[in-house]
């Protein structure tokens, strides 16, 4: 698993690549303080080359999204293959987000 | 390691194959490659294979996490037993005794700042399985799960 974290005018942008499972959730965990520090601002997920998530990275996803909520910043997701926009749809994930 | 053999169909008394985990964490990627060699003997759709590798994923995260007092050395046991029309999996500890099918599901309706962190796993593995049952037997924990193919 890998994640890339880039800067644009107001807008960060974190592209992750691989699979998210339990163990790269952990490390993932730590690499995610950019984006809760920029969490009044726009943070978009790019999950293209994500081929994988599993509870402890939808966890991840959800201390994004609760940051923004409580800064008043914006949790944009781009790039879901369809397998994990199930998982997002049977966790309810899918109201909790701007999907694009 | 995860053995390979390529006789198909799947006899009617199902072709069993079986991992042994470690309670580490670091050993869950493990289970992807158990799951990739099942899906390439079953024949099943990437789709399914996927959510079958959740399923596992989520049931055997909770052992590795919670069965044992921390520090310790403990064992699950993962058995998948493949048929033409389903596939059952078999997963036991010999840790505390642990109910995860009690669990209570998590309310999805929740907004952003009431939805609580956690709490999708078990039910992940209730959604996905078409039948998850418990027992606890010989001082082990037995979760057997079934999914239809």
């Amino acid at each position: 698993m890998e994640v890339k974290i880039t800067q644009s005018e107001g807008t960060m942008t974190a592209t992750l690549s691989g699979r998210l499972d339990t163990p790269a959730s952990v490390e993932v965990s730590r690499d995610i303080q950019p984006l809760l520090d920029h969490a009044d601002g726009t943070i978009v997920l790019d999950c293209t080359d994500m081929s994988y998530i599993s509870s402890s990275g939808l966890r991840i996803f959800l201390t994004v999204r609760k940051a923004a909520a409580a800064k008043g910043g914006r949790v944009v997701i781009k790039g879901l293959s369809s397998e994990i926009r199930q998982v997002f749809m049977m966790t309810g994930f899918l109201q909790l987000f701007e999907i694009e | 390691m995860v053995e390979v053999r390529s006789t198909n169909p799947a006899p009617p008394s199902g072709r069993e194959r079986h991992l042994i985990l470690h309670n580490d964490i670091g050993q869950i990627p493990q289970l992807a490659e158990f799951m990739e060699t099942i899906a390439s003997e079953s024949g099943m759709d990437e789709g399914v294979a996927m959510s079958l590798n959740l399923a596992l994923e989520e049931a055997v995260t909770n052992v590795i996490l919670y069965a044992y007092p921390e520090g310790s050395d403990g064992l699950v046991d993962i058995e998948a037993v493949i048929r033409e029309d389903r596939l059952d999996f078999l997963i036991s500890d010999s840790g505390k005794p642990f109910d995860p099918t009690a669990a209570s599901s998590p309310d999805l309706t929740l907004g952003v700042m009431d939805r609580p962190i956690g709490g999708l796993g078990i039910y992940l593995v209730m959604s996905i399985m078409d039948s998850v049952s418990y027992e606890r037997k010989n001082d082990k924990n037995i979760l057997s799960m079934t999914k239809k193919l």
